[in-house]
């Protein structure tokens, strides 16, 4: 297929993937802030400031008035603000810039949706929508809109080389932005004293799980009972959660696979990070983690390079 | 329900007593069934479907809204099938002409010798390439999609206003006219013989690989578009994937070693056809324009030496200038040794003495345009002008008359139209398409622009035109 196709289809997989993990983080992080800013204004706040460590670059207005909730002007700069690199808005508009630059190698279903997809939260933009039920229903409806997006992707496409290109962007931004999240959350959540305020200290990692869309998972793996130890384990190395890091890594590397025949500088990276997270010896989960995130975290932008050398530079 | 029959032009639908036509009474039957507030929903729907699948236009030189919808009227346009029948044999015969005539003039120039037509107007003309004489390409078939605009004028007649033998556009808007029209009033498909259109991207993709240089079992035909940022990028991207073709930009094709080869994850893969839907003069930095970012290095030595055939050819251009069009019925004469079957507009030829001096005495009656322009632009609208306007105009013409050519004004004729709660009337033309492969074929119906605004003759998407979808019925079986 062209390059530059090739190019367009992985920047899509990666803006839509990047566009439903600002949503999640949003609602999640909204509904933690609610939960918490009244009990502990510190740590609701903390956990807004860790979303500008995951996406830097962004603007974040003053709230507009004294009784405004905390969430209001995150939700404003991450969702609508078409000016922030970050934004859901930015990210789908950008999506769907790449899917209009290929529309004839796409199916109809997938362009229609994502392109209704768009079109209704550039209204909300328009409109400069503020109030925060309205924001947090838009929300909820531009999630349900990406899905559809990427439902319509799985039931239409066929599996040749754009279908790859696509996925392959969509697993490697997953990959990169769970360790980005991981590597933001983890610190403190990992010194923080269970003691102090137990109900304070599993909301955060209830938390973390649903930011990362796999809390469900980890309940049906583990139980309701959450052990941080058994939650950072499920996080990187689970084999079945499609959030997982190891299942992100793996997913990268099958598509790799599946495009060239001999592996290339980009899947000899993933082919070496998957294998340590597949043969790991617990000592990354028992609390050596942050240093093995950075790699996860340096890997993918290397694996991105390599991509862009050997594919889309032709 | 209310219906305006037009009193001064050709009304479509109905005559002059203002009563339907018989080949209308069925629709208007139809479209009296609904309830106005019925009708509105439906034309809401209709609007929504537009944006929602993005079929647009984008619009040079405005700031914003760059991708804007092509607007689209929901009451269709009815050829009966007799009427379809003289326009097809007329466009067939006149394309074919085209084609001869294009190849002479790029081989042994018989017509100017013989003086069918002036040589200094040929070749005099920005789009006689002098550097493709003599070069052939596959299959003697420069002209391998036409769009030819027709109207009708104050007696119903149909005639020919220009040909467009280069990127002619509009056909992705008569497909998804019909689409549109499917799903938002299938009943007023109820009651006519409706001659589909849905083939024309296997149609097309017939043409381009028919006139595929090399014996390959799987020659490659690709779409070469300047990008999203044209206004026919809709058309661009929809026909590639209609057709399973890939849709290509200059950078994606490089040449080497005489062949043109497109780059892909694969490596490098060689391309044997182009229907290349930018301008000529953007096809090769090296032969035409040196800025040109479009285009690909080298393309043409590929094409001179045979080795891709390119649709439609380069230098095509030659013969739908508007002056050239005044001397066609002479063409046809001289190639085919036929009577031309359509009608065209008379024709003053600023090049001519007697013509321009002509046209000088008689601006206020004349549409004047420049050989050069399309789109409408660069007009003068003689009984629609100022004295100012026409003094102004005939000073620019002075300096060079060779590049005006004058019609008389024609009464376009005019066709019902909804417009908020009443159906009135709108003029309107025609572009058929025509596609030159291993016969020459027309897309039953074609494009049918409409101008929007009451008393406009101009129907341009660039300057408010919108469309209808026009219906060829199918001949009664016996």
């Amino acid at each position: 297929m062209l390059s530059r196709v090739a190019d367009a289809l992985y920047w899509m997989g990666r803006y839509l993937e990047r566009s439903e993990n600002i949503t999640r983080l949003l609602l999640v992080t909204d509904d933690f802030s609610t939960e918490t800013q009244g009990l502990a204004e510190q740590v609701a706040q903390a956990a807004w400031k860790d979303l500008l460590a995951i996406f830097p670059a962004a603007q974040v207005a003053p709230p507009a008035s004294a009784f405004a909730p905390m969430s209001q002007a995150y939700l404003v700069a991450f969702f609508l603000d078409p000016a922030n690199p970050y934004s859901v808005h930015y990210s789908l508009r950008k999506a769907r810039e790449n899917a209009r630059s290929v529309r004839e190698a796409l199916t109809v279903e997938a362009f229609l949706t994502i392109n209704e997809t768009f079109r209704v939260l550039e209204g909300h933009t328009r409109r400069g929508l503020a109030d925060p039920p309205a924001l947090r229903e838009a929300l909820g409806a531009t999630h349900r809109g990406l899905f559809t997006t990427i439902g319509a992707i799985e039931h239409t496409f066929t599996r040749d080389e754009s279908w790859l290109f696509l996925k392959l962007g969509e697993s490697l931004e997953r990959v990169y932005r769970t360790a980005l999240v991981l590597r933001a959350k983890l610190p403190a959540l990992g010194a923080a004293e269970p003691r102090a305020d137990v109900t304070l200290y599993y909301t955060q990692w209830r938390t973390l799980l649903r930011a990362l869309g796999s809390l469900e998972n980890y309940r049906r793996a583990w139980g309701a009972h959450l052990e941080p130890e058994l939650v950072v384990q499920f996080l990187l190395f689970d084999q079945h959660s499609p959030r997982s890091l190891r299942y992100g890594a793996e997913t990268v590397k099958t598509h790799l696979e599946r495009i060239a025949g001999e592996p290339g500088p980009a899947a000899r990276l993933v082919g070496r990070l998957h294998a340590d997270l597949c043969y790991h010896d617990g000592a990354v989960a028992g609390g050596e983690y942050a240093g093995f995130l950075d790699r996860v975290v340096d890997v993918m932008g290397q694996t991105h390079d390599a991509l862009g050398a050997q594919y889309f530079a032709t | 329900m209310k219906w305006v029959p037009d009193t001064t032009a050709y009304d479509e639908a109905f005559d002059r007593t203002a009563a339907p036509r018989p080949h209308y009474r069925p629709l208007v039957t139809t479209l009296e069934s609904f309830t106005l507030a019925e009708i509105d929903r439906r034309e809401r729907m209709q609007k929504l479907a537009l944006v929602d699948q993005a079929i647009t236009f984008t619009v040079y030189g405005e700031k914003d809204g760059i991708e804007r919808i092509f607007p689209f009227d929901f009451v269709p346009r009815i050829i009966p099938a007799k009427e379809w029948e003289r326009i097809e044999a007329g466009l067939v015969q006149r394309v074919t002409a085209l084609n001869l005539f294009i190849n002479d003039v790029y081989q042994d120039q018989k017509c100017l010798k013989d003086r069918v037509i002036p040589p200094e107007l040929v070749l005099s003309r920005r789009e006689y390439k002098r550097e493709l004489l003599r070069v052939t390409p596959p299959r003697q078939i420069y002209t391998h999609v036409v769009g030819t605009d027709i109207i009708r004028d104050d007696r119903g007649e149909y005639l020919v206003l220009e040909d467009n033998c280069r990127c002619p556009s509009g056909v992705s808007y008569v497909l998804e006219n019909r689409n549109l029209l499917h799903r938002v009033f299938p009943e007023l498909f109820t009651r006519y013989p409706v001659r589909p259109i849905r083939e024309y991207p296997r149609l097309l993709l017939d043409t381009l690989l028919w006139a595929a240089p090399r014996a390959s079992e799987h020659p490659v035909a690709v779409v070469l578009t300047p990008g999203i940022h044209n206004s026919a990028y809709f058309e661009h991207s929809f026909l590639a994937r209609e057709m399973g073709a890939l849709l290509v930009e200059g950078r994606d094709l490089i040449v080497e070693d005489s062949y043109v080869y497109m780059r892909t994850t694969g490596g490098r893969q060689r391309v044997d056809v182009i229907y290349r839907r930018v301008d000529e003069d953007f096809l090769d930095p090296l032969t035409f324009r040196r800025d040109s970012m479009l285009g690909v290095p080298g393309l043409m030595n590929v094409y001179r030496e045979g080795n891709v055939a390119i649709a439609n050819a380069p230098g095509a251009g030659v013969a739908d200038d508007k002056a050239v069009y005044a001397y066609l019925p002479a063409l046809i004469k001289y190639y085919l040794d036929q009577e031309p079957l359509l009608g065209q507009v008379s024709t003053y030829v600023g090049l001519r003495k007697d013509d321009f001096a002509y046209m000088r005495e008689h601006l206020s009656q004349l549409v004047v345009k420049t050989t050069g322009d399309s789109g409408g632009y660069n007009m003068l609208m003689g009984p629609f002008a100022g004295k100012k306007e026409i003094e102004a105009y005939l000073a620019q013409m002075k300096k060079a008359p060779g590049n005006y050519i004058a019609q008389p004004l024609i009464e376009l004729s005019s066709h019902p139209t909804y417009v908020e709660g009443s159906f009135e009337p709108r003029r309107i033309d025609l572009r058929p398409f025509i596609l030159y492969g291993e016969s020459v074929r027309v897309l039953p119906g074609g494009l049918t622009r409409v101008a929007l605004r009451p008393g406009s003759y101009v129907v341009n998407s660039s300057q408010g035109g919108g469309s209808k979808d026009t219906w060829v019925l199918a001949p009664r079986s016996a």
